[in-house]
């Protein structure tokens, strides 16, 4: 087994070249700092070749401790004898940039012996604007192989394989008659190269600055930005309502053929109740998961991103955080684990400590599914404005606003109060160029999302619904929830959620969601199916509606719902990328304190206004 | 001068850094095209103290002003 390095500095577009060549679905961002992680993958061409996606650097020397993990990586893996070859992917349209990097590995290549081969990307950008480059001449120059490629289009990707596998003469340094202090010669050195060899004029920058000129300015940046985030929201209702109507009525249709053909009796029930009532009630929900993944997916490569992180710095600063926090609690709006990850952009550590704090309380898709549900439930589905404005897209829009508030809260707090790690970094950041999303892409990784979500989140949700069906079902056949297993120990709890104005059956579905929030829905939609008996198959909102739940008791599920942090995998990545349980257990035990007592609070309020 | 005063529209040549900035970030903004001698323009100063858009050859950067007042520009600046 041979194996190929890919290195590069931050976004250049290594992940992408590697999902081409290896077939697999690493993410993908207009981003500086995405790849966080080295990820192996065999050749789709060439199996007995594996390719290395390692994540992007500005040097090799390094000054954040995360560059230096992957420093450290590639120097090791340049003393590995499997290590085969070393790509290095420069931006074309930034090749100054790659070239200052690309420098410092053809020394590192030459010290280790290593082959080496340059793949000038993005080739597609350049001929889309009748740009070129002397591929020629840089390869003379640098007395390596050069391939112009598109990890977008394809094209010379066999060329480029070909010579990973097949190319074994060693490089050696680059020396040029520049003289210069230490310091800056590798930057002169790149500067005289790309002037020489790179594309001519300055097209794409001037395009670019136009663009930030008005996404940036003082006045139209911060009200495109506020409309841009607003969509967002807004999209998540309107573009999924017609699916998401179009799986629930295909269920109720499955249901109404299946169920006269089960025999009377505990598996008719059960397929009632728990399979169509509990996981159908979840399935409802996937295709918002859906959208939501695909608008996040757009905004991260269209390069708007960037200018948010900026748009958002001074802002962010007052409550002790950085733009660059900003990248990873939108992440957390889809998922709070690539959140987590996305945490290490943030280069200043005491930052990154304090979006931490922020990102649980991030609303995650997986209380999607619970706000829709209750919002649904209370919130009418009218329209203002001629159907511009819906009513239950702005509920929506509050309750993700009110999550957001809640987590800058904590960080103001916090960052006001403790003063450990106060050496920062200072705020740069790149600027990405602008680019038109590519849809296939973003599809393919809204729908593994979501089939991901299904299966793991899935097999959870079974789990529990088949438990809760049990001890609900049981010993009664059914016929008196409040009576069954389930029931008798839903009186014990049922003193806990009674301040806010829920019974026994809330409570219940509260607890098993501390395993995922999602089990939320489904713990609720069997309980509903058992009480209902089997001749009425309605939607789960329908059911809360009809049980006369108080107004109050609804949105005090909603605060407790986004703040408190039922989620495992959070709690286990925040140990695995801190080092320790202290901040998990902190956050899990700090959290359930604050969204009880915020629940409790909002149901007085609720109902104290609602009479 | 600093980079931080560098007007929106014209160009100046990094003079040097800043004694309190740490060297290690000295030689991060260095490899990022911000070392003495270099031309460098601001392309982008919004109002309310937003962090400013900086153009080194053919990349562009956002710093705000606890960075970018640490670098200290020559004072013939130009139109850019
Ligand atoms: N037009 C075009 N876009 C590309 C090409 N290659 C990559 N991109 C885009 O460039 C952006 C960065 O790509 P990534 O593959 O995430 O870059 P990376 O080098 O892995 O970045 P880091 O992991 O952050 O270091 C994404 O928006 C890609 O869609 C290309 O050949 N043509
Ligand atoms: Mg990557």
């Amino acid at each position: 087994m041979s194996k190929t390095i890919l290195i590069g500095s931050p976004n250049s577009g290594k992940s992408l070249l590697f999902n081409r060549l290896t077939g697999l679905n690493q993410k993908v961002a207009n981003f500086p700092g995405i790849t966080v992680n080295i990820n192996s993958g065999k050749s789709l061409a060439q199996p007995s070749n594996e390719f290395l996606d390692f994540p992007g650097a500005y040097s090799l020397q390094t000054i954040s401790g995360e560059e230096k993990i992957a420093v450290d990586a590639f120097y090791q893996a340049l003393q590995d004898p499997e290590i085969s070859s070393v790509v290095c992917v420069v931006d074309a349209t930034r090749l100054e940039k790659g070239l200052i990097f690309a420098l410092q590995v053809i020394n590192a290549c030459a010290e280790y012996q290593k082959p080496l081969i340059i793949a000038a990307n993005m080739g597609d950008v350049l001929e889309q604007h009748n740009l070129s480059m002397d591929i020629a001449g840089l390869e003379q120059a640098l007395g390596i192989p050069v391939v112009q490629i598109s990890a977008k289009s394809g094209t010379g990707l066999d060329q480029l394989q070909d010579l990973a596998i097949n190319h074994r003469q060693l490089p050696s340094p680059y020396t040029s008659d520049i003289i210069a202090s230490d310091e800056s010669v590798n930057h002169r050195q790149a500067q005289q190269l790309a002037e020489e060899y790179g594309p001519k004029g300055d097209l794409l920058i001037n395009s670019q600055t136009r663009l930030d000129q008005f996404f940036l300015h003082s006045w139209f940046g911060g009200l495109s930005f506020l409309v841009i985030m607003y969509l967002l929201f807004q999209s998540i209702f309107t573009w999924a309502a017609p699916v998401m109507d179009g799986v629930e009525s295909s269920l109720q249709f499955m249901a109404e053929i299946i169920l006269p053909l089960l025999p009377e009796g505990v598996i008719s029930d059960f397929t009632a109740d728990a399979l169509f009532g509990g996981i159908g009630a979840f399935l409802v929900f996937v295709p918002q998961i859906f959208v939501l993944t695909l608008v996040v997916g757009m905004l991260e490569d269209s390069g708007y991103l960037a200018r948010a992180a900026v748009i958002c710095h001074k802002p962010l600063r007052l409550f002790g955080l950085t733009g660059k926090s900003f990248i990873p609690m939108l992440s957390s709006v889809a998922c709070a684990i690539p959140g987590i990850y996305a945490a290490r952009t943030v280069d200043s550590p005491r930052k990154r400590w304090l979006t931490y704090l922020a990102i649980p309380l991030m609303p995650c898709s997986a209380r999607l599914p619970v706000y829709s549900l209750l919002i649904a439930a209370f919130i009418p589905a009218s329209n203002m404005f001629g159907g511009l404005i819906g009513w239950q897209g702005l509920a929506m829009f509050g309750i993700y606003v009110f999550g957001i508030l809640c987590g800058l809260l904590v960080t103001a707090l916090v960052s006001k109060t403790n003063k450990a790690m106060q050496s920062d970094l200072p705020f740069v950041l790149e600027m990405p160029p602008y680019r038109l999303p590519s849809w296939r892409p973003l599809l393919r990784n809204a729908w593994s999302r979501s089939k991901h979500f299904v299966t793991k989140a899935g097999k959870v949700i079974f789990l529990v619904t088949v438990v809760i069906w049990v001890l609900g079902y049981f010993p009664n056949q059914g016929a008196s929830l409040g009576e069954s297993w389930l029931g008798q120990m839903g009186q014990w709890i049922e003193p806990l959620f009674s301040p806010f104005g829920l019974d026994w059956k809330y409570g219940v579905a509260i607890l098993t969601s501390f395993l995922a929030r999602e089990v939320f829905v489904g713990t609720l939609g069997t309980l509903f199916g058992i009480e209902g008996g089997e001749e009425n198959i309605i939607s789960l909102a329908e059911h809360i509606q009809n049980s006369g739940l108080p107004i109050g008791a609804g949105f005090a599920l909603l605060v407790f719902f986004s703040i408190a942090l039922q989620c495992v995998s959070t709690l286990a990545v925040l140990r695995r990328e801190t080092g320790s349980w202290r901040l998990p257990t902190q956050l899990f035990i700090s959290y359930s304190l604050f969204a009880y007592a915020a629940a409790w609070l909002t149901f007085v309020i609720v109902q104290a206004i609602a009479g | 001068m600093t980079l931080w005063d560098l007007k929106q529209g014209t160009s100046a040549k990094v003079d040097s850094f800043v004694s309190t900035l740490e060297s290690s970030y000295r030689t991060r903004l260095s490899e990022l095209g911000f070392h003495p001698g270099e031309l460098i323009s601001c392309v982008l100063s919004p109002s309310l103290g937003a962090p400013k858009l900086y153009r080194v050859n053919n990349s562009v950067y956002s710093l705000d002003d606890s960075v970018a007042r640490l670098i200290k520009v020559g004072s013939d600046e130009q139109a850019a």
